[in-house]
C-alpha cells in the first residue's frame, strides 16, 4: 500500500512511505527471545569475575564477595524483586483498566469525552514517569476512610497508582491503534445489520482488537517491570532499595556494587526473557494476512 | 514589578503554610530553580546533538558487511531501548566509573575523574536516546527509492553529492515526526540522572522541599507544569519545522 | 451550707478549666496502639548502626533496640517500618508509624511539624570524612570542592551557604560513600557519630574525621504532633529520661561498636539520682 506523490506526469515515487514508524512495539520482545541460552550463564560468569577485575582498592576476594550475595539472596529475591513483580501486575491490572476506557473515550462519538481523553493521554505520555510517581506518592494519603473504617494504602500501592497514569495513556493509544485499524467495513455491517454503537464496540469490533493489542501490551508489561526500580528512589522496598540497604549494612565495600547491581540486572532478564519468547510466538499466532 | 510578586507570594506563604512558593521570592531558592532548568536544557540539547551523531554513526554501521558489527549494533539498540535509563545511569555511573582516568587536582593528590556525574548522565542518556535513532535514521535513508538515486546519478551526481543533495533532505523529512517523538522522550528522561545526584531541575526541587516542608505542594504543582510546558514549546516548535520542511501532498504519517 | 456550695462552685470551676486545657488530648495514638496491642515504630534501616537491615529482612540497630524497649514497657507487640530521611516525618504525619526514632536532628521547623519531646536522647554534630591524603585541617578548605552528602539533611544547605562547598546529594548514603571511594567527591559530610562508627567499622582504613564538629546538634525522637503534650508525649519523655540516667544508652552503645558519646556520660552525672551511693 504505497502511497505516491501523483504529479501526473510519472507513476515513480517520489518518497516511499517509511517502512518504520515507531519503534518495533515488539523490539525488546524479540531481541530477548532471540537470544541463545548460553547468554545467561555467561552473564552470571560475568558477574563472578568482575571483582577480581575490579579489585583495585577492594579487600574482598570474588569469594568473599559471592558469599555476602549468597548470605543476602533469599531476602533480595522474596521481598525485593516480588515486590517488583507485585508492583507491576497491579499496575498493569490498573493501568489496561483505565487504559481501555480512555483508550474507548478517544474514540467516542462524544466531542466533550473525546476531547477529554486526548488531554488526559498526552498529559501522561508527555510527563516524566518518575515527576508522576513523586506527586502521585506525595499527596495521596496513606490510608482513606470508607464508611466508618480506615483503609490502609501501603506505600507499594501508591507507587503502583503512580506507575498505572503513563501505562494507562500508552495502553489507551494502544487500543485507539487497535480499534482504528479494523476495516471500516465491518461497522458499516453491523451498522447495516441494526447493532447498536455500544453492541458493535462491545461485540464485534474489540474482540477483533484484542489479538492486535495483546503483543504490543505484553511488551509494555516487560517495559514496566524493567522500570519498577524507579520507586527505589522514593522509598518503596523492592529489589534495588533492597541492594542498597544490604549494601550499606555490610559497610559499603565497592566490591559488592557489580555483584548485588549484576544479580538485579539478572533476575530481571530471567524473568522478562519467558515473557519475550511468549509475546514473539502469540504475535505470529495471531499475524493477520494482509 | 519583580517587588510586586514577591509580596503576592510572601503572602500567601503566610496565609496559606502549605503553599510556600518560596523559591519565587527568596532569590537564593530562585537561582537553584533556574540552575536547575539551565542543567536540564544543557543536558536535553548535549544529548540531541550527541545522540543525533550516534544515530548517524548506528544507522552506516547496520549496512556493514561484517556480521560482527551488524549484531554488535541490533545488541546495542535493543538493550538501550528497553531498559530503564536509571539502571543504565547507575551502571554507567558507579560500575563504569570506577574505571576512568582521573586527573590529579591541583593539591597533588584528589584525583578527580575526567568524566564527572554530569558527564556520565550526558553520555548513558545519548546512547539511550541514541539507539532509538539508529532506527529512525536507517527507515529515513531507506524510504529513499533507489530510483531517486538512480536518476540523481544519471545526471551526473557523484556519490557524496547524491547523499547530501538527494538522499539526507528526503531521508531527514522522513524522520521528523520520529525525532521529534524522541526529543520529547529524552527531555522526559533527562529526570531520572536525579539518581546519580546530577543538579537538574527534579533534583532541585526536591533539595527545596527538603530544605523547607512547606514548600513541597508548591515545587511539585510547578515541577509538574514545567515540565509539560518544556515538552509543549518542544513539541510546537518542532511541528513548526515538520511544517517548514514538509513535502507538498505527502502529508503526515500517523 | 454556705461553705459546701463554695466548695462545689470551686470544683466545677476548677474542673471546667482543667479539662479546656487538656480538652485537647484526645491520645488518638496512644489509645490506637493500646487498642491494637501494636506499636508502629519508624527506624533506618540504611544507617548502621543505629538502624539497618538483617539479612533476613529484620531492622536491627540500637535506635530498634530502643523502640524494642519501649513496646516492652507499653506491654504491646513492636512493628518496626523503615524509614528514610526524606519521608521519617510524613510517615509520622501521616499516622504511618506511631513513634520515630530515626537519627533525626531537633531542629526549629521540625518541631512544628512533629512532636519532638524532651530531654533529647542523643547529640552529634556535623563533621566530615575524608581520605588522610588530602589532609583537611579546617572547614575553610572545603570552599567549591564538590562534598557528598545525602538527600534531606540539613546540614547540607548549612555546609554550602557557611563555607561554600558544593554538595552533591544522593538519594542513600551507600551511594554517597561509593562516590567517595571513587574519588568523585572530596569528602563525605554526615553526623560525627555515623562517621565515627564508619571509621571504626575497620572499612574505611584510608579515611579520617579530621575536622572539628561543628553544629553540635541534639537529636530528638517524635510522636505526632497532636500527642506531644498528652500521654504519649509524656511517655516518651520518661522512657528518654530513663535511658539517660540508667546509662542504658551507653550500654547500647557499646554493644553495637559506638564510640561511647560524652553527652551520654553528662547526662547520666547530670541526672543522677541523689540518694544512689
Amino acid at each position: 500500500m504505497d502511497r505516491h506523490l501523483h504529479t501526473g506526469s510519472t507513476d515513480l515515487p517520489v518518497i516511499l512511505e517509511p517502512t518504520y514508524k515507531t519503534p518495533d512495539p515488539l523490539g525488546f520482545s524479540r531481541w530477548l527471545a532471540s537470544l541463545p541460552l548460553w547468554t545467561f550463564p555467561v552473564m552470571a560468569s560475568l558477574i563472578v569475575i568482575w571483582p577480581t577485575i575490579a579489585s583495585a582498592q577492594t579487600a574482598y576476594s570474588t569469594s568473599a564477595a559471592l558469599g555476602i550475595l549468597w548470605k543476602w539472596l533469599p531476602l533480595l529475591v522474596t521481598k525485593g524483586f516480588a515486590q517488583n513483580i507485585l508492583i507491576s501486575l497491579f499496575t498493569m491490572l490498573f493501568g489496561t483498566l483505565s487504559g481501555v476506557l480512555l483508550g474507548l473515550g478517544r474514540v467516542s462519538d462524544v466531542g466533550i469525552i473525546r476531547k477529554f481523553s486526548w488531554l488526559m493521554v498526552q498529559v501522561f505520555r508527555n510527563s516524566p514517569w518518575l515527576v508522576l510517581l513523586f506527586i502521585v506518592m506525595l499527596t495521596l494519603p496513606f490510608e482513606i476512610q470508607v464508611g466508618g473504617s480506615y483503609i490502609a494504602i501501603p506505600d507499594w500501592m501508591k507507587a503502583v497508582f503512580g506507575l498505572s497514569l503513563p501505562i494507562m495513556a500508552n495502553i489507551a493509544e494502544i487500543v485507539r491503534g487497535a480499534i482504528q485499524s479494523v476495516p471500516s467495513a465491518q461497522w458499516e455491517a453491523a451498522e447495516s445489520l441494526a447493532f447498536s454503537r455500544r453492541q458493535t464496540m462491545w461485540q464485534i469490533i474489540l474482540p477483533q482488537c484484542f489479538k492486535r493489542m495483546l503483543p504490543p501490551w505484553m511488551n509494555w508489561f516487560a517495559i514496566l517491570t524493567m522500570a519498577t526500580p524507579l520507586v527505589s528512589l522514593l522509598g518503596v522496598s523492592e529489589l534495588v532499595t533492597l541492594s542498597r540497604q544490604a549494601m550499606e549494612a555490610e559497610g559499603n565495600n565497592p566490591s559488592l556494587l557489580v555483584p548485588f547491581f549484576g544479580f538485579a540486572l539478572l533476575i530481571f532478564f530471567v524473568y522478562c526473557y519467558p515473557i519475550a519468547r511468549l509475546t514473539v510466538r502469540l504475535e505470529r499466532k495471531f499475524a493477520l494476512k494482509g | 514589578m519583580i517587588e510586586l510578586i514577591q509580596e503576592y507570594f510572601r503572602t500567601m506563604a503566610e496565609n496559606h503554610p502549605k503553599w510556600n512558593f518560596i523559591f519565587f521570592y527568596e532569590p537564593r531558592q530562585w537561582e537553584r530553580v533556574v540552575s536547575g532548568l539551565i542543567v536540564t536544557l544543557q543536558l536535553s540539547v548535549v544529548c540531541v546533538v550527541l545522540s543525533v551523531i550516534i544515530g548517524v554513526v548506528g544507522a552506516l554501521a547496520q549496512s556493514s558487511p561484517i556480521r560482527f558489527v551488524r549484531w554488535l549494533v541490533q545488541g546495542y539498540i535493543q538493550i538501550f531501548r528497553n531498559t530503564p535509563p536509571m539502571i543504565q545511569l547507575l551502571f554507567f555511573y558507579f560500575a563504569l566509573g570506577q574505571f576512568t582516568p582521573t586527573v590529579t587536582g591541583a593539591d597533588g593528590w584528589t584525583e578527580q575523574p575526567i568524566i564527572s556525574n554530569v558527564g556520565w548522565a550526558i553520555i548513558s542518556l545519548s546512547f539511550f536516546a541514541g539507539a532509538f535513532n539508529v532506527e529512525i535514521f536507517r527507515a529515513g535513508i531507506e524510504a529513499v527509492p533507489k530510483s531517486t538515486q538512480e536518476a540523481a546519478e544519471a545526471l551526473g551526481f557523484n556519490r557524496a553529492q547524491i547523499y547530501t543533495n538527494v538522499t539526507f533532505p528526503l531521508a531527514l523529512r522522513v524522520s521528523l515526526p520520529s525525532l521529534n517523538n524522541n526529543l520529547i522522550n529524552l527531555v522526559k528522561t533527562t529526570t531520572q540522572a536525579i539518581a546519580i545526584a546530577v543538579p537538574e531541575l527534579l533534583y532541585e526541587m526536591v533539595s527545596i522541599w527538603n530544605d523547607y516542608s512547606s514548600a513541597q505542594n508548591a515545587a511539585m504543582t510547578v515541577l509538574f507544569f514545567a515540565y509539560i510546558g518544556l515538552v509543549g514549546i518542544l513539541a510546537l516548535g518542532m511541528n513548526r519545522w515538520e511544517h517548514k520542511l514538509m513535502v507538498p501532498g505527502f502529508g503526515k504519517n500517523s | 451550707m454556705k461553705t459546701l456550695s463554695t466548695l462545689t462552685t470551686a470544683a466545677a470551676l476548677l474542673a471546667t478549666t482543667a479539662s479546656s486545657v487538656f480538652a485537647q488530648c484526645s491520645n488518638d495514638t496512644w489509645n490506637k496502639i493500646m487498642d491494637r496491642g501494636t506499636i508502629v515504630v519508624g527506624v533506618k534501616a540504611d544507617t548502621k548502626p543505629w538502624g539497618y537491615l538483617n539479612s533476613d529482612g529484620s531492622l536491627i540497630g540500637m535506635e530498634a533496640d530502643m523502640a524494642a524497649q519501649v513496646a516492652e514497657t507499653l506491654g504491646v507487640e513492636l512493628e518496626l517500618v523503615g524509614v528514610q530521611s526524606s519521608n521519617r516525618m510524613q510517615f509520622l504525619e501521616q499516622g504511618k508509624i506511631d513513634l520515630m526514632i530515626a537519627t533525626m536532628s531537633d531542629r526549629a521547623d521540625r518541631r512544628d511539624i512533629v512532636g519532638v519531646v524532651q530531654p533529647n536522647y542523643y547529640t552529634s554534630g556535623t563533621n566530615i570524612m575524608a581520605p588522610k591524603a588530602l589532609g583537611f585541617t579546617d572547614w575553610s578548605q572545603l570552599k567549591d570542592k564538590p562534598v557528598c552528602g545525602k538527600q534531606g539533611a540539613f546540614y547540607n544547605k548549612i555546609i554550602e551557604e557557611r563555607h561554600g562547598a558544593e554538595v552533591i546529594a544522593f538519594t542513600g548514603n551507600a551511594e554517597a560513600k561509593q562516590a567517595l571511594r571513587d574519588k568523585k567527591c572530596v569528602a563525605w559530610v554526615y553526623d560525627d557519630s555515623s562517621i565515627a562508627a564508619d571509621l571504626a567499622s575497620g572499612e574505611y582504613g584510608d579515611y579520617e574525621m579530621p575536622l572539628k564538629t561543628e553544629d553540635d546538634n541534639p537529636w530528638g525522637l517524635a510522636v505526632p504532633k497532636g500527642e506531644e503534650s498528652c500521654v504519649f508525649g509524656k511517655f516518651m519523655s520518661g522512657m528518654q529520661y530513663g535511658w539517660l540516667q540508667s546509662g542504658e544508652l551507653l550500654e547500647l552503645e557499646e554493644k553495637w561498636g559506638i564510640q561511647q558519646s560524652q553527652f551520654l556520660i553528662d547526662q547520666q552525672d547530670r541526672f543522677v539520682d541523689w540518694l544512689s551511693e
